[in-house]
């Protein structure tokens, strides 16, 4: 399990967090997603044998957000 | 029953609910007017009327923007079901299939809006309820509801300020719900059945948006459940129409029209905020508000700003439903002063009087005059008076 952040510029309120932690439950591998639209992050939490970042920045994407990783 | 054999609404059942929910409007509004006591609220809250017309024409916005993405997520997953129900993956002819998905999304909306709502209303109700049964305890007096007004107005602005992307900071502005309520609540709206969006109208008490929070504040105010409960009724049955209509709409023009819509409520709420913020100010009694600012400096013409004779040890001021007039009486300095306020079928919030600064603070009878004694005050002061929500106000001169 790895624990990676990532910014998310373009949400425009709660409810964009509320979506992007969705992911928790259709992105296999997650264990678990906190977002934050007062911070524009994404801190998730994964299993990197089963989930690579480009898929985790494919699904947000899908979602209609971009997710650039932070070092 | 099966969930692909779910009975669909044609848009004439739509229209039919549409003027349902416009004719519950119109009977409240019309019960307002009609009734002789008019429903004002004894500890100076605003009128239901007034909560009425605020949900209806910011508060229907104003929450659409935030909860609005819980009723979508809801419809959106029933109507990704209904849609693979009319569309099967297997079939090749994607383009008729796809007319045929937009129709069935159109048709399939409308019962889970309704179920939402009147969920929504219902929860919004008992939690009036509870506040104005809460509000019982407490003895919120014209200065602290000044400051409670003041607090909205500035959460209210800071909050249009953060829609308009204006600085970071003003994204504190926005409350997060806490993590296990949002994940509760995002599981929850997965689910297809009717209990769903009944469960997630009820839920929406969690996430109240900017103006909801003021009329919260507002209910906490009646100080007594039954007019909470009714305030909030009308405020929620207020934000109704507007919420069916955009979210029925939203489902189908999708984040293209949110964006755009994001932008309006973003104005709304600012003006809005304003109001409340000036609101404040006046309960305050504070020369500083934009209505005492704007009255200085157009005292010159208007028959509404003229004193209305010369300085009195008697003034009469006319309590009117659309305010008071005149709005600038000129008093008799360094002396006593004798203030009459007549009122004649007199419904609206203006009945609930205030002095700020003598902490005078009366409901006046619909109908009757109610005499103020004010002591002598020294020649040059001002002393401003408004309804109990700020919304109406006035000033004597003493000369």
């Amino acid at each position: 399990m790895i624990k990676k952040t990532f910014r998310v510029e373009d949400m425009t309120c709660s409810n964009c967090a509320m979506k992007l932690e969705s992911l928790e439950d259709t992105l296999e591998g997650v264990k678990e997603i906190n977002a934050s639209y007062h911070r524009l992050e994404m801190v998730i939490e994964y299993d990197e044998t089963k989930l690579t970042e480009e898929q985790i920045i494919a699904a947000v994407k899908k979602k209609g957000y971009q997710a650039v990783p932070l070092p | 029953m099966p969930k692909h054999q779910k009975t669909t609404l044609d848009p004439v059942i739509l229209l039919a609910a549409g003027i349902g929910l416009l004719t519950l409007a119109i009977v409240l509004l019309i019960s307002q007017n009609m009734g002789g006591q008019g429903i004002s609220i004894g500890s100076g809250s605003a009128s239901l009327m007034v909560a009425f017309v605020t949900g209806l024409t910011t508060g229907g916005l104003s929450c659409l923007a935030v909860q609005g993405g819980l009723l979508a997520s809801s419809l959106a997953h029933q109507i990704e079901q209904d849609v693979l129900a009319h569309a099967p993956a297997s079939h090749p002819k994607k383009h008729a299939k796809k007319t045929e998905a937009v129709s069935a999304q159109r048709t399939n909306a409308a019962l889970p809006i309704l179920l939402f709502l009147a969920a929504k209303l219902v929860a919004y109700t008992l939690l009036g309820a509870l506040l104005g049964w809460l509000g019982s305890f407490l003895a919120l007096s014209p200065l602290t509801r000044a400051f409670l007004m003041i607090a909205i107005g500035v959460f209210m602005v800071g909050n249009a300020l953060r829609m308009f992307n204006v600085h970071p900071i003003f994204r504190y502005f926005s409350i997060e719900p806490p993590k296990f309520i949002t994940r509760y609540i995002r599981r929850t709206a997965k689910g297809t059945d009717t209990f769903t969006p009944l469960f997630l109208g009820f839920l929406t008490v969690f996430i109240p948006c900017g103006v909801t929070q003021a009329m919260m504040a507002t209910a906490l105010g009646t100080g007594s459940a039954f007019m909470g409960a009714a305030l909030m009724f009308a405020f929620t049955l207020g934000t109704s129409p507007v919420f069916f209509i955009v979210a029925y709409l939203t489902t189908e023009l999708g984040a293209r029209l949110e964006k755009f819509f994001m932008r309006f409520v973003a104005v709304v709420v600012l003006i809005l905020g304003l109001v409340t913020l000036d609101g404040g100010l006046n309960l305050m009694g504070s020369p500083y508000s934009f209505t005492n600012f704007a009255r200085a400096w157009t005292t010159t013409a208007s028959d509404s700003g003229t004193p209305a004779s010369a300085p009195s040890a008697d003034l009469t001021l006319t309590v009117r439903n659309d305010g008071y007039f005149p709005q600038t009486l000129v008093a008799a300095a360094d002396q006593p002063v004798v203030l009459n306020l007549v009122t004649h079928q007199t419904y609206s919030c203006s009945r609930d009087f205030v002095i700020p600064d003598l902490n005078f603070y009366q409901l006046l009878p619909d109908t009757g005059t109610v005499q103020v004694n004010i002591p002598a005050q020294p020649a040059g002061t001002k002393m401003f008076f408004t309804c109990s929500m700020g919304m109406y106000t006035g000033q004597i001169i003493f000369e």
